[in-house]
């Protein structure tokens, strides 16, 4: 028979089981959890050193520290050239050759206080500037620099690199119109005005060489000019496409979206700080963008000079195109935005046609020559 | 542009051909091809518009008054003709607290801004003006009227900035006479309110 | 028009923080891209110098009248001071008028060079801006050598001049003279055939002579209508030395739009006036004659002038300047002193050529008139 005395005992035998039930279960749980995330850490670490060459694509070379890198050069180059042709010299105090220059006033801009309008959208205002940046900065993952140097080949890759760059002029839009100012709203509209003059000569410009090619991925048509530039056989395509780039970045002479002396800086206006810095670079991105399609669709991509590695060749191509904008930048007076239009759709346009209909006709009626100068 | 006058080049033409129009008006030829033609105040915009009417390059080229003190006034308006090289001067003495003439910048618009000024500056009317606004000073100086030489630029407007206010001044026998621009005794040491 | 005519319209104010607002406000009041009312605001710079001037002596007005305009200071001092050498009846040596005559086309040499590289600015080229301006130092360089001050010069002073020319002074004007003659043909290039300024200033901002002179325009904006308006010919003053050379009027005729000037023409104009300025110095320069740079009496008369009027005018960069001058007997300070800064017109006439141009036209033609602040808020 049991007696009260009885259940004490059990009950006091029980303390002991259910604190090592406790704390085995603990311990059950910790060892669950160190698994599972050396299980993660495992697995991350073979993708990482399974994908390797991808990651140190997207990350390291051709990809985001090479691209910013680019960016403060191409700041500190344009400035330099500027100040050369302007009779001054640039930059000069900090670094060799001021090369430090841009990191210095990156800090000095990035630590000043953002003051953001009454009448702003606040959080539009903190959010667009950033978004432009991503926006300009995604196409360069179809870039070719070279066979194997490329982040991501699509087969329709050109198609989405037009997407992403018709966006860039709608988040001028609306950052004009979310600043709260009358300056940054014209400058807004002045952006999507730019963007309606040059969109479809640009287009039209790059469909020649996709037909040449027969492809519309970036990385085809590079790879289609082994035999010959297409600058060789679409000449006036190519110029359309350079002032239509110009156009597109709103850079002199079609700087009207941020004409200073007009509208003090257009769209970008009431941005400052961080947000500020952050729509320069996009502006030099975009710059060094057209740069590359420029060289990729015309210029032969990364096939030049066969005893220098094909990356070097892409990158001389491509810093001379960058040399070429420099130079237009800082020798022509502002167009008006109507006439930015007027000289768009009247000679661009019809340029750009011209030239698409001679390739579609050469193709048609003499595929043979075609294919002999294209080679293959 | 080669139009000349319609009555001839020189000064004293022009002056007689006023004087013949506006018996009040008295013409002073002054040296060269410079005439000063002295006239009531509610003759100018007739005499504006004759000279307009009779020499059509005229370039209105200074307007003004001038403070004689004890709420006497002197506008003067100064015309030159590049065909005709004349520099034409009309003198208007006029008086008064707030005196008023009639606006002329219908016929000159280059005399609208001057006037303005004038209003500004001298608190003299001008009516038929499309607008007197201030034009060069800041709201807090509106009808003060600083040219006046009633106006006092020492120490009177201290009060306003919110500046340390300096020592009391000695009473005013005592005081040094300040270095006035003008040899006549001075009237009125306060700024008109 | 009214506002509540037009229901879109928007009013903006151009100014006074503009980058290119340099010290002014226009209120604009536009209706799409076109601009329909335009109110030009003065007075961000008043300094007061006519009622400064009523407490400075006769050698510190002409101090006053240069801070005025830094860029044309020998010509901004000198309606001053020759108003007060009327008064006072000093007479000014053959010498110093000579001089006077050469740094005052210097000056406005100089100042011409400041507002190209200003107005190709305003158009979007910032290398016109910077090429002028380093021409520009070389004019400085003689400034200082003369003077020993870059832009305060104070070099007119009743009487005569206050420093003499010497070897360093005409070695350092020739060098800015041969520099400017040397560049003065790229300059042309660069803005009057670049397609994008002519597509940018032609038919912008037009008027005819008579609605200029109405205005009160004068000087190169009247000139490129091809009117020869120069006070330095039509009303020759005996104390410069512009009769000692052989000039003429520059203007412009052009065959599109007789009788009336746009923006080009001014800019056309204004080569002109450095061409002509050029010459004149050219010519002076070997016939600078001997003797005093200043009427001896000039201390005693200057100090205290008798009752008097007198109307100082010159030829300025900008158009015509002039000062008024009232003084009582035995006086050391004047008792009255009016300024007509030229662009005090040029800026007005805004309300006039501004409307119904379009809103990126309205700096062409703010900059093609060549305003200066200093001048109309004084």
């Amino acid at each position: 028979m049991q007696t009260w005395i009885d259940g004490i005992v059990d009950w006091l035998f029980g303390i002991p089981t259910w604190l090592h039930d406790v704390i085995s279960w603990w311990v059950r749980a910790i060892f669950w959890w160190l698994s599972s995330i050396w299980a993660i850490f495992v697995y991350v670490w073979s993708v990482v050193v399974y994908n390797i060459g991808f990651l140190f694509k997207a990350v390291i070379f051709p990809g985001l520290i090479f691209i910013v890198m680019g960016i403060i050069f191409a700041v500190w180059s344009t400035r330099k050239l500027w100040g050369r042709i302007q009779a001054r010299r640039g930059p000069f105090h900090i670094g060799k050759y001021g090369g430090l220059q841009l990191f210095a006033d990156a800090i000095k801009l990035i630590s000043k206080e953002t003051i953001i309008p009454e009448k702003a959208r606040r959080w539009m205002y903190r959010f667009l500037p950033s978004f432009l940046l991503i926006i300009v900065l995604l196409p360069f993952a179809f870039i070719p620099w070279d066979s194997s140097w490329f982040i991501a080949d699509l087969s329709v890759s050109l198609v989405l690199v037009f997407a992403f760059l018709t966006a860039v002029p709608v988040i001028a839009l609306l950052s004009g119109w979310i600043s709260g100012s009358k300056y940054s709203l014209i400058g807004g509209f002045r952006a999507a005005n730019n963007q309606f003059a040059c969109e479809i000569p640009m287009i039209i410009s790059s469909v020649g060489p996709a037909l040449l090619a027969g492809s519309l991925s970036v990385m085809g048509i590079a790879q289609a000019q082994a035999g010959i530039w297409y600058v060789v056989l679409l000449p006036v395509n190519m110029v359309t496409f350079l002032v239509a780039a110009i156009a597109s970045v709103g850079t002199f002479p079609f700087d009207a979206p941020v004409a200073d002396s007009e509208i003090i800086f257009g769209w970008r206006t009431e941005f400052s700080g961080i947000y500020f810095t952050m729509t320069y670079f996009a502006e030099f991105a975009e710059q060094l963008l057209y740069s590359a399609l420029l060289v990729t669709l015309f210029f032969g991509g990364f096939w030049g000079l066969p005893f220098i590695p094909a990356v070097v060749n892409f990158i001389i191509k491509f810093l001379v195109v960058f040399f070429f904008f420099v130079i237009v930048t800082s020798s022509f007076y502002r167009l008006r935005q109507d006439q930015i239009v007027r000289y768009c759709w009247k000679y661009l346009l019809p340029l750009s046609v011209l030239n698409v209909v001679v390739a579609l006709l050469a193709i048609a009626y003499f595929p043979g020559l075609a294919l002999l100068v294209i080679g293959g | 542009m080669s139009e000349h006058m319609k009555s001839s080049g020189s000064a004293s033409t022009l002056g007689r051909d006023i004087v013949n129009k506006f018996p009040e008006v008295q013409a002073n030829p002054l040296e060269g091809n410079r005439i000063e033609l002295v006239m009531p105040a509610d003759k100018i915009r007739a005499i504006v518009a004759l000279l307009d009417e009779s020499v059509s390059d005229f370039l209105p080229e200074s307007m003004f008054a001038v403070d004689l003190e004890n709420d006497q006034y002197e506008l003067i308006y100064i015309f030159w003709s590049h065909s005709n090289k004349l520099l034409c001067q009309l003198r208007v003495p006029i008086e008064g607290e707030a005196p008023e003439v009639e606006s002329v910048s219908d016929i000159y618009p280059g005399f609208e801004w001057h006037e303005r000024e004038t209003h500004e500056m001298f608190g003299i009317g001008f009516s038929g003006h499309p607008d007197l606004r201030l034009l060069l000073l800041p709201e807090e100086l509106e009808g003060k009227y600083p040219l006046r030489k009633s106006f006092q630029t020492d120490r009177s407007r201290l009060e306003e900035s919110g500046l340390p206010q300096p020592k009391p001044k000695p009473p005013a026998a005592e005081r040094p006479a300040r270095p006035t621009p003008s040899t006549t005794p001075k009237e009125g040491g306060e700024s008109p309110e | 028009m009214k506002t509540d005519i037009v229901d879109d319209a928007i009013e903006i104010w151009f100014g006074p923080q503009h980058v290119s607002a340099h010290g002014w406000a226009t209120k604009l009041t536009l209706v799409g891209d076109y601009i329909v009312e335009c109110d030009p605001n003065a007075g961000y710079f008043h300094r007061s110098a006519e009622k400064v001037m009523e407490f400075r002596n006769f050698r510190q007005g002409a101090l006053i009248m240069e801070r005025l305009c830094m860029l044309e200071a020998f010509l901004a001092e000198y309606p001053y001071v020759t108003a007060v050498e009327k008064i006072a009846g000093l007479e000014v040596p053959e010498r110093a008028k000579v001089m006077r005559t050469i740094m005052m086309e210097a000056s406005r040499i100089h100042s011409l060079q400041f507002w190209w590289g200003q107005f190709a600015a305003e158009l979007g080229l910032f290398t016109m801006l910077l090429w002028p301006w380093v021409d520009r130092e070389f004019f400085l360089d003689a400034f200082e050598e003369l003077s020993g001050s870059r832009h305060a010069v104070s070099y007119n002073t009743p009487g005569g001049v206050k420093y003499d020319f010497n070897e360093g002074v005409i070695a350092k004007l020739e060098r800015a003279m041969d520099r400017i003659e040397d560049r003065l043909p790229k300059f042309k290039d660069m803005l009057l055939r670049g397609p994008t300024f002519r597509v940018r200033t032609q038919g912008i901002g037009q008027f005819t002579a008579e609605q200029g002179l109405k205005w009160g325009l004068s000087g190169p904006n009247i000139k490129a209508c091809g009117v020869p308006m120069d006070l330095r010919k039509d009303d020759p003053d005996p104390s410069l030395a512009y009769d000692m050379c052989d000039w003429e009027v520059p203007t412009v005729h052009n065959e599109d739009h007789p009788g009336e000037s746009d923006a080009y023409d001014r800019m056309v104009q204004r080569f002109l006036e450095v061409e002509t300025s050029l010459g004149i110095i050219k010519q002076l320069l070997p016939q600078v004659p001997d003797g005093p740079i200043i009427d001896p009496k000039h201390r005693a008369k200057a100090n205290r002038l008798p009752e008097g009027e007198a109307y100082g005018r010159v030829e300025g960069t900008r158009g015509v300047t002039t000062l008024w001058l009232k003084t009582q007997d035995k006086a050391q300070t004047p008792w009255r002193a009016k300024i007509r800064g030229p662009c005090f017109s040029s800026y007005y006439s805004l309300k006039h050529l501004v409307p119904s141009s379009k809103f990126a036209d309205f700096i062409v033609i703010f900059g093609s008139l060549d305003p200066y602040p200093g001048w109309w808020d004084r």
